[in-house]
């Protein structure tokens, strides 16, 4: 399965449901807390050209925000 | 055909489901999300029954309650886009991810959505520093220069949110006054960090760098009509509200600002078989409570009215 990484904020409910999601459907996934990891910040820009949380990567394909159709989609679920 | 189609899954959908079902109206619930606009909340503090809950267990314990119904469809992750009247006065809605339902009624739960400025910039830098969710992103802002656009309680909310991360935050207020709670309003109108630009309206938001991103933005005093630039690295836009009643305003009535017209004592719309109640309604106090009792109060109506027929 491809590697999932999740970039978040402490106070970001988008982050929360994401992580949800994975969690129910038993999706591994790493996070980072862009808060206050500042390398991580500056992947997650580079990776996704913008600010905002969560940044989800899925072997490389970046997803901003919590999308659970396009999550489905690149996680190969229904 | 359904009965009943409820559109969303805020706390006044999820009430209707709720009655819908133990009324054993055949019905079917179209939401993308649980918990409406209080989802992302850090505490919710006036919920009846609840000392304190934060929005994301709010959404929860709601989306449980609803999936603990018997006998009720709920079709989640997507959104109604259009709502067809047809001849025999039944109705036929479409949802954005393409699946098309027979009801015999409606009921508009649909809530509301953030209202954006409308300034060149606001879309190009949507995420690379102008910011509709504080809660989520305040956190990015450590050490910035930020403006806070708003005089509502969302963005008092807002700047006490971004005062524990940026160095520096403007308050943009269109008005000579601010509305949000008086205890908040002396927090931060008393804080160093904190300057308000009162009667101030941004005219523009510009960006560089590679990646771009916000570096600053072009207001305007609509009193003296004086124009002036700011350097900054965010703009959190906190302006309030606009009803989500744009697939029906050809079917119902709405108000100057979008709001579905009700009949406060029975929630129905202008269009017959057509009811709606919470924000997306033109009820006086947006409140989770308040949806709650006027989407009940709707579910009821609607089953005397399925009684009747």
């Amino acid at each position: 399965m491809d590697k999932v990484t999740i970039y978040s904020t402490p106070t970001c409910v988008y982050c929360k449901m994401a992580k949800e999601f994975f969690t129910k459907n038993n999706v591994a996934y790493e996070e980072f807390n862009v808060a206050s990891d500042l390398k991580a910040r500056e992947d997650m820009v580079n990776k996704s050209h913008q600010l905002g949380v969560p940044v989800i990567d899925i072997g490389g394909k970046v997803v901003v925000g919590f999308d659970q159709k396009t999550l489905e989609g690149l996680l190969g679920m229904k | 055909m359904y009965d009943l189609i409820i559109v969303g899954g805020g706390p006044g959908g999820v009430a209707a489901g709720v009655y819908a079902a133990r009324k054993k109206i055949k019905t079917a619930l179209i939401t993308d999300s649980f918990g409406g606009q209080s989802l992302v909340s850090n505490g919710i503090e006036n919920w009846i029954g609840t000392k304190i809950i934060s929005g994301f267990d709010l959404a929860k314990s709601l989306e449980e309650h609803l999936r603990a119904q018997a006998g009720i469809d709920i079709i989640d992750g997507d959104l109604v886009a259009a709502v067809a009247k047809r001849d025999d006065g039944t109705f036929l809605v479409t949802t954005k991810n393409g699946k098309s339902l027979e009801t015999k009624y409606i009921l508009l739960t649909s809530g509301s959505r953030r209202k954006r400025l409308g300034v060149p910039g606001e879309d190009q830098f949507d995420g690379k520093g102008v910011v509709f969710c504080t809660t989520c992103d305040a956190p990015l802002f450590g050490g910035k220069t930020v403006a806070v656009v708003g005089g509502g309680n969302s963005a008092l909310e807002g700047v006490e949110d971004l005062l524990q991360y940026a160095s520096k935050i403007y308050l943009i207020v269109r008005t000579e006054v601010l509305r949000g709670d008086p205890v908040t309003q002396e927090k931060v109108k008393s804080h160093p960090n904190v300057e308000i630009l009162w009667n101030t309206v941004i005219e523009e938001i510009h960006g560089g760098g590679e990646p771009q991103f916000v570096n600053g933005i072009k207001y305007k005093n609509v009193k003296t009509g004086e124009e002036k630039e700011l350097s900054l690295d965010g703009v959190f836009v906190e302006i309030g509200l606009t009803p989500n009643s744009d697939f029906v305003k050809d079917l119902v009535q709405l108000n100057e600002v979008g709001h579905v017209v009700v009949d406060h004592k029975t929630q129905q719309t202008s269009a017959a078989g057509i009811w709606a109640a919470g924000d997306v309604s033109d009820v006086l106090y947006d409140q989770n409570n308040i949806s709650v009792g006027d989407a009940i109060k709707a579910t009821l109506n609607i089953y005397d009215k399925i009684k009747k027929s």
